[in-house]
This record gives C-alpha cells, sequence and structure tokens, in this order.
C-alpha cells in the first residue's frame, strides 16, 4: 500500500464530519443534576460507624447492660456448691413426705 | 463561589463532588462535555443520542461519585470515556443505527458542487464501512483519530496494552484501505 494511500486515508478519517452539539447541552445536563439526590457509598469503616450509631444508647444503660453480662458470667462460673448436711438429709426427707401420702 | 474551580484539575473536582458539591460538578461537565459528546456522535450518529448518552454519563456519575475511585492511578477522563464507549455499545445493541443517508451534509463553501459531491461521497462510505468494523477496531479508531488520544491513553481507555491496541488500528486501516482503495 502506497505512502499517498495511507496519508489519504488518516486525512479522511480526521477530517469525518460531527454535527455540533446544543449550546446549552453542558447547562441541560447541570440542571437534570440538581434535581437528583446522590446516593453516597459507604466505605466499610462508615458503614460500621453507622451500625453503631443506629444502636446507640445513653452511658448508663451502657453501664447497666455490662454489669448485667458481669454478673452473669460470675454467676455461670461459680460452681454450685451447697452444704454437704442437707444433701445427706435429702432421703429422709423424701421417705417422711412419701410416707405421708400413704396415709392420706 | 466558582472562581475557584477552573484552576482545580479533575481529580480535586471530583473529590468535591463526592462530597455533594454542585458548582464541582458543573464545572466538570462544562470542561468535557464537548469531547465526550464528539465520542457518542460518532458512535450513534445522531446529535440528540449523542447528547443523550453524554447526559446519562453525567448523571450517573452525579447520583453515583462513589464509583470513582480516585486511588486507582487512572484519570478522570481515561476513565469516563469507557463509560461513555460502554454507553454507546449498549444503545447500539438495543437500537438500529440512524441510515447514514438520512445525516446531513456539510458543505465547504469554497469547493466547486463536484469537490463537494465526491467528499460527501468519500464521507458516507468511510462513515458506512467504518460503521461494518468489528466492535473494538471501531472503538480504536474513534478514539485515536477523533479524540486525538494518543496510542497509550487509547489503550488505557480501552483496558489493553499497547500493541493490542496498536495491532487493532493496523486491521481496521487495512480493512479500509481495501475497501475504499477506489477513493484512495
Amino acid at each position: 500500500m502506497s505512502e499517498k494511500q495511507e496519508d489519504k486515508l488518516d486525512a479522511l478519517l480526521r477530517s469525518r464530519r460531527i454535527e455540533p452539539a446544543s449550546p446549552d447541552l453542558a447547562d441541560r445536563i447541570i440542571l437534570k443534576a440538581q434535581g437528583l439526590a446522590q446516593n453516597q457509598t459507604m466505605s466499610l469503616w462508615q458503614w460500621i460507624r453507622e451500625l453503631f450509631a443506629e444502636f446507640h444508647l445513653p452511658r448508663p444503660a451502657y453501664v447497666f447492660a455490662c454489669t448485667l453480662i458481669l454478673g452473669f458470667v460470675v454467676g455461670f462460673n461459680t460452681p454450685m456448691t451447697t452444704t454437704g448436711a442437707d444433701d445427706l438429709d435429702t432421703d429422709q426427707v423424701q421417705g417422711f413426705l412419701y410416707a405421708d401420702e400413704a396415709m392420706l | 463561589m466558582a472562581a475557584g474551580w477552573p484552576e482545580k484539575d479533575d481529580q480535586a473536582l471530583l473529590a468535591l463532588v463526592q462530597q455533594g458539591s454542585q458548582p464541582a460538578f458543573a464545572e466538570l461537565v462544562r470542561r468535557h462535555t464537548e469531547r465526550f459528546y464528539r465520542l457518542a456522535y460518532r458512535y450513534v450518529r445522531s446529535r440528540e443520542t449523542a447528547e443523550d448518552i453524554v447526559q446519562d454519563a453525567f448523571v450517573k456519575l452525579w447520583e453515583d461519585p462513589g464509583k470513582w475511585q480516585p486511588d486507582r492511578n487512572t484519570r478522570f477522563t481515561t476513565w469516563f470515556y469507557r463509560i461513555v464507549v460502554n454507553l454507546c455499545l449498549d444503545w447500539q445493541k438495543k437500537k438500529r443505527p440512524l441510515p447514514l443517508d438520512e445525516e446531513m451534509p456539510l458543505i465547504d463553501e469554497r469547493e466547486t458542487a463536484a469537490e463537494a459531491m465526491i467528499r460527501i461521497q468519500e464521507q458516507k462510505l468511510l462513515e458506512k464501512e467504518i460503521a461494518a468494523l468489528p466492535e473494538r477496531q471501531r472503538t480504536a479508531l474513534n478514539l485515536c483519530f477523533d479524540e486525538g488520544l494518543s496510542n497509550q491513553q487509547a489503550a488505557e481507555v480501552m483496558g489493553m496494552n499497547l500493541k493490542a491496541l496498536q495491532s487493532l488500528i493496523m486491521r481496521a486501516k487495512t480493512t479500509l484501505r481495501e475497501r475504499m482503495k477506489s477513493y484512495l
């Protein structure tokens, strides 16, 4: 392919006609956007902060909740100890009660 | 209020748009509408449709400015060319392009009638042949010849390496030379 043809094709490609845009195109776009709200995309950090903000409680409530949690933790971790003497008497008490029921 | 906007670069304006600044958005639109319109027009060959596409692209940017990620080391124009090209291609998939005969030829007053007729014929044939090119070859030509982007910038817009882009342009030009040899 000759250089002349190459140049002619390049010139043709560069001279492709174009219909000019309306002079008010930019203004129309701006006007249209003014009437629309933005969707703000949130970062993960922002999302976490929003989440915590949704569950916002006054400080005394946090103190109360923490005390309750602490109470549960301590309660569940303490072994259920009963006095030995009471355990020994259990059978006798039950026997006495059953005996009373039989008489009735 | 708007006095400081022309000095700000696109990235700075976009950061303001992300904070909801309408003057920054307006400056961005005024700065770039024309170039994106030209690109859209190359695809759709209709002023109304090209304007709609550019408007749609900018409105989407306004509605969801978070789509622009400044840390990706990409220029705004490169990123936005891609958006406009994608919108044009979507439009072409949905609707048939306008027939070339409906276009209004531009007459240069210095030309004789015969010269003008030949030039109009050349333009029509060129548009027809460009429209018949594969999508990527067409995009490469539109970006490099009409928008005057460097090959490197066009490659970035198209998300490919420089050699692949050069190869696309070469193939497109070879096809055009072949099909238009009677005019060249």
